[in-house]
């Protein structure tokens, strides 16, 4: 593809604006000293002590990132494994299922994964908490590192396995000497992805959060149902921040690496 | 013997554990939920009358059968309220999507003609905004589309209107919502099937004496497909579940059924009746599920057929 | 018998032939391998003796089944039946880090994290393998071996396409393993580096004493190095024989054709005249006359002929001594310098190869296109079979 024509970069400035000017707004006005949101008086910092001395938010994001460190790990261990299984195994019993299963949570609307899960806690009375929290976002989040890693897989030569095992090593060992360190970008990938969905997730939290177990979107979602609060605005910018400055870090880890791998 | 089947059950770890993970926590509540949705009603702890035992044989199972009501059902067919929220949803996904799609193509195909080198931080610039809170992002519009907000504000400074109007709580709002939320996700699968497109397709087209659109339209248009379809599932099939965007966008006159579980759910408390719309709407979606997964693992064996 | 016939051996014997000999105890047996893929049948019940030191070819086209039958030799593919035996024992349950042979991998398989000398030494990096001093001899060895001691610190990325192929081989050879498998292992290398290696090949097995099995396409690259070749065309094995024997006694016209360059006829026997046998063939009106190499009489239930272009004369004058000779036309000349290969048309649809050496430095050679020529050869010259 060539020629970049006029119109591609009319498409391409209405696109990108339409994405993130309601994020600039959002971080603009998280300065704005007034406290009725859309109403420029001045510049301040004063929404983000607020926000920062609000010891829900604190306790919330303090539950949002346990749960997502854990789930996160979980998910991408047991996505791999998933991706290591669809990727090789071609013929196998319940194939279809086991395909079914990993794909399916990528579409299915979290309601329905919420509410299932909830009827599911419930049925085996186990008591909602942190717990149910993370075995539900690993539930969800499997799938997204699943398909992160086997698409890494699939470009991987499977023949260099094979020699390594040619060249003496068990199967575990081959993988873990030789396909590891070389899909290792997508695994960290996988990670991440998953973190971020889990700390962003607020639907499938919502059904499955017990006493004692809100997560931070959690909070945010019943603060932002009673309307715009500047305090909302600074948490806002502030989660934005954190994770564009991590984004972009990340990508300059990621580009500096493979310049010096040539 | 006893150490070769305990190889053969290591070697199968890979598969088991995660396919007993998904069997437990992802298979069998969509069968709890099943069960629960022929349940009756009934307030207090647990707001529903558990109607399966252990089934002690076959007369029992008869009886735990016949115990069965389809209470929930009929209250799904007679209030039209359910109906309605169905159609809706499926209207307001399938508009959603199409938007996407009339805003997420250009975009993506002008992507995939940028110059090479720039078309990483593009890539980036799409991806950014869906690693930041998807809330965050629904909540920006709220403060956009309200009353004093920042829309109206800018309308009334251009003398475009004189009072503001009503953005925030109409259908305008939830489908503003769902085509921002979920434009990356049309973006994505449309511009990695645009930029895998062999620059010497076009060339051979404009050689053999076509146009610039018809080039576009018989040759790139065909051959993005797979990405367009791959895209309008991934934007259709979560739109038509959404909750938030019409809780928080939306308003009392938006009906989607997403949001009308919920409300059967954490409102009304009546379990029975929120399992079977969760029941319908999993029979609803499974077909468009089921066409994406097929899609899904055809590329994948093309993939590594190639590979 | 004429003088010239006798110089032409029934059996090329060289002073290495194994197979030959009836005490020599193979050092892997493939007995009734079959190997399915679903409901295709990749190998389909193959029998097959490789001896000690032998550089034995698996000759085929692609999707033949001759890189299943290696993989199942190397442990990444388990037959569906049949056995395998290495050195007496059926190794078909043992896992592949567990048997005495390496492979060299078409891709390479280098690791890509990994420097030169970390590649080679890592079949050596193994619980109760040599010690460390050991394992750097070692890996020094290899690498002297195929003369890339200067290249030991690089990333694989860093190499030529050639450099790579040696890092595979030094690598696969570290191990010190019984037999060496070379799946395609020039296929990714230009025609003059391709021919140069084939010989560096050659003597690495003869210096190493090792037996090698390659498997390749290239029928060119399979008579040059192997001592025996394997024909296989869909699962089975056409015809196993030295190179002399495929190219000059092939059994069936697959092989014929796969093997060098041949013109094909559909024949029917009709009769004995004096030492020649008499067929009907669809090439001309007159009869061809075939004759075994062997004074054995010629396959009566033969159904087709290959003559190799290089044993068809052609001339502007009809020779006097042959007893095929046929009147043709020059439909296609093919000059690739050193030699020109004329398709002469016999019958309508039906033409024969002749290949002519271009000795003098003449541009244009006295025949040329839609020219009447006659093309004969020997009684001899011709191969008969049923298939």
């Amino acid at each position: 593809m060539s020629r970049f024509s006029p119109f591609n970069a009319v498409a391409l400035t209405f696109g990108f604006a339409f994405l993130y000017m309601p994020i600039m707004l959002l971080v603009i006005y998280s300065f704005n000293e007034n406290d009725l949101v859309t109403v420029w008086t001045g510049f301040s910092f004063k929404w983000y002590g607020e926000m920062f001395a609000n010891r829900g938010f604190r306790d919330a994001a303090w539950v949002t990132i346990r749960v997502a460190l854990i789930s996160s790990t979980v998910a991408t261990l047991l996505g791999m494994m998933a991706a290591v299984t669809l990727v090789r195994a071609r013929v196998f019993f319940g194939r279809t299922l086991f395909t079914g299963m990993v794909y399916t949570p990528l579409v299915m609307p979290e309601v329905i994964t919420g509410i299932s899960l909830l009827l599911f806690f419930v049925n085996f009375n186990i008591d909602r908490g942190m717990e149910t929290l993370i075995i539900a976002h690993i539930t969800f989040t499997m799938a997204f590192a699943t398909v992160v890693i086997s698409s890494r897989l699939i470009d991987f030569d499977m023949s260099l396995e094979e020699a390594a095992m040619d060249l003496g090593c068990g199967r575990f060992e081959a993988f873990l000497r030789v396909t590891l360190p070389n899909i290792a970008p997508a695994v960290a990938a996988a990670w991440f992805l998953s973190l971020a969905l889990s700390l962003d997730d607020v639907v499938v939290s919502q059904f499955v959060n017990g006493p004692g177990s809100t997560t931070l979107p959690i909070k945010v979602l019943s603060s932002v149902r009673l309307g715009v609060s500047p305090e909302i605005n600074a948490l806002s910018a502030t989660l934005i921040g954190l994770v564009t400055s991590a984004v972009i870090i990340a990508t300059i880890i990621q580009k500096t690496r493979t310049v010096r791998e040539g | 013997m006893m150490i070769r089947a305990v190889k053969g059950l290591t070697r199968r770890l890979p598969i088991i554990i995660p396919f007993f993970w998904l069997f437990v926590f992802f298979l069998t509540p969509f069968f709890i939920v099943l069960q629960i949705s022929f349940a009756e009603f009934e307030y207090g702890q647990p707001p529903y009358v558990p109607n399966f035992r252990k089934v002690e044989g076959l007369s029992d199972f008869f009886t735990q059968l016949q115990m069965m009501t389809l209470y929930s059902y009929e209250i799904l067919l007679s209030d039209n309220l359910y109906w309605k929220a169905f159609l809706s949803s499926l209207r307001i996904a399938a508009v959603a999507t199409f938007f996407a799609l009339l805003i997420g193509y250009p975009l993506a195909y002008g992507m995939a003609r940028a110059p090479r080198s720039i078309q990483p931080i593009l890539l980036m610039a799409i991806i950014l905004p869906f690693w930041t809170s998807y809330l965050i992002r629904i909540y920006a519009w709220k403060a956009i589309l309200q009353k004093n907000g920042f829309l109206n504000n800018v309308l009334i400074k251009l003398s475009v209107i004189t009072e503001p109007l009503t953005l925030l709580s109409t259908p305008f709002a939830v489908y503003l919502g769902i085509i921002y939320t979920y434009l990356p996700f049309m973006v994505l699968p449309v511009y990695s099937s645009l930029e895998k497109i062999d620059p010497s397709y076009t060339e051979a087209a404009r050689d053999l004496g076509a146009s610039g659109f018809t080039t576009f339209w018989r040759v790139i248009v065909p051959l993005s497909l797979p990405g367009v379809i791959a895209g309008c599932f991934l934007v259709f099939i979560p739109a038509m579940g959404e909750w938030v965007i019409p809780d928080l966008l939306g308003g009392s006159g938006t009906l989607m059924i997403g949001k009308q579980l919920a409300t059967e759910l954490f409102n009304n408390n009546d379990w029975p009746v929120a399992a079977a719309v969760a029941v319908c709407m999993i029979v609803v979606l499974i077909v468009p599920i089921v066409v994406f997964q097929r899609v899904q693992e055809r590329d994948q064996l093309r993939r590594q057929q190639e590979g | 018998m004429t003088q010239q016939d006798k110089l032409i051996s029934p059996a090329p014997t060289t002073d290495f032939s194994p197979w030959a000999e009836q005490d020599q105890e193979p050092l892997v047996q493939f007995r009734n391998v079959t190997k399915r893929f679903g409901s295709f049948v990749a190998v389909d019940n193959v029998s097959l003796n490789i001896y000690q030191r032998e550089f034995f070819a698996l000759l085929g086209p692609s999707g033949c089944g001759k890189t299943t039958l290696m993989r199942m030799l190397a442990g990444f593919e388990t037959p569906t039946s049949g056995e395998i035996i290495v050195d007496g024992k059926n190794i078909v349950d043992v896992a592949p880090d567990k048997r005495p042979i390496n492979m060299m991998f078409q891709s390479y398989a280098l690791f890509p994290h990994m420097t030169v000398e970390q590649n080679v030494a890592f079949g050596l990096h193994r619980s109760g393998g040599p010690a460390k001093s050991e394992i750097e001899d070692r890996t020094n060895r290899m690498l002297k071996l195929v003369q890339l001691e200067p290249f030991a610190k690089r990333k694989p990325n860093q190499l030529s396409g050639g450099q790579k192929q040696r890092v595979a081989l030094a690598r696969a050879l570290a191990r010190s393993p019984k037999i060496l498998l070379l799946d395609e292992p020039l296929a990714a290398l230009d025609k003059k580096l391709r021919e140069q290696t084939q010989f560096e090949l050659m003597n690495i097995q003869e210096e190493l004493g090792l037996t090698f099995l390659i498997v390749t396409h290239d029928q060119q690259e399979a008579m040059t190095v192997s001592s025996r070749i394997g024909v296989m065309r869909a699962g089975q094995l056409q015809q196993i024989g030295t190179p002399g024997e495929v190219y000059e006694y092939p059994q069936t016209g697959f092989v014929a054709d796969f093997i060098g360059d041949t013109s094909l006829f559909e024949i029917e026997i009709v009769g004995q005249e004096g030492d020649f046998t008499v067929a009907k063939w669809n090439g001309a009106e007159a009869p061809v006359y075939l004759r075994a190499l062997d004074d054995n009489p010629v396959d009566p239930a033969a159904k087709f002929l290959s003559v190799r272009p290089e044993k068809v004369t052609v001339s502007r004058e009809q020779p006097t001594d042959a007893p095929n000779a046929f009147k043709g036309k020059v439909v296609d000349i093919a000059y690739t310098g050193s030699q020109s290969v004329y398709h002469v048309e016999l019958s309508p649809g039906v033409t024969i190869k002749a290949l002519d050496t271009n000795r003098l430095r003449l541009v244009a050679s006295s025949i040329t296109w839609n020219d009447e020529v006659w093309v004969s050869w020997r009684a001899r010259s011709g191969v008969v079979f049923q298939s």
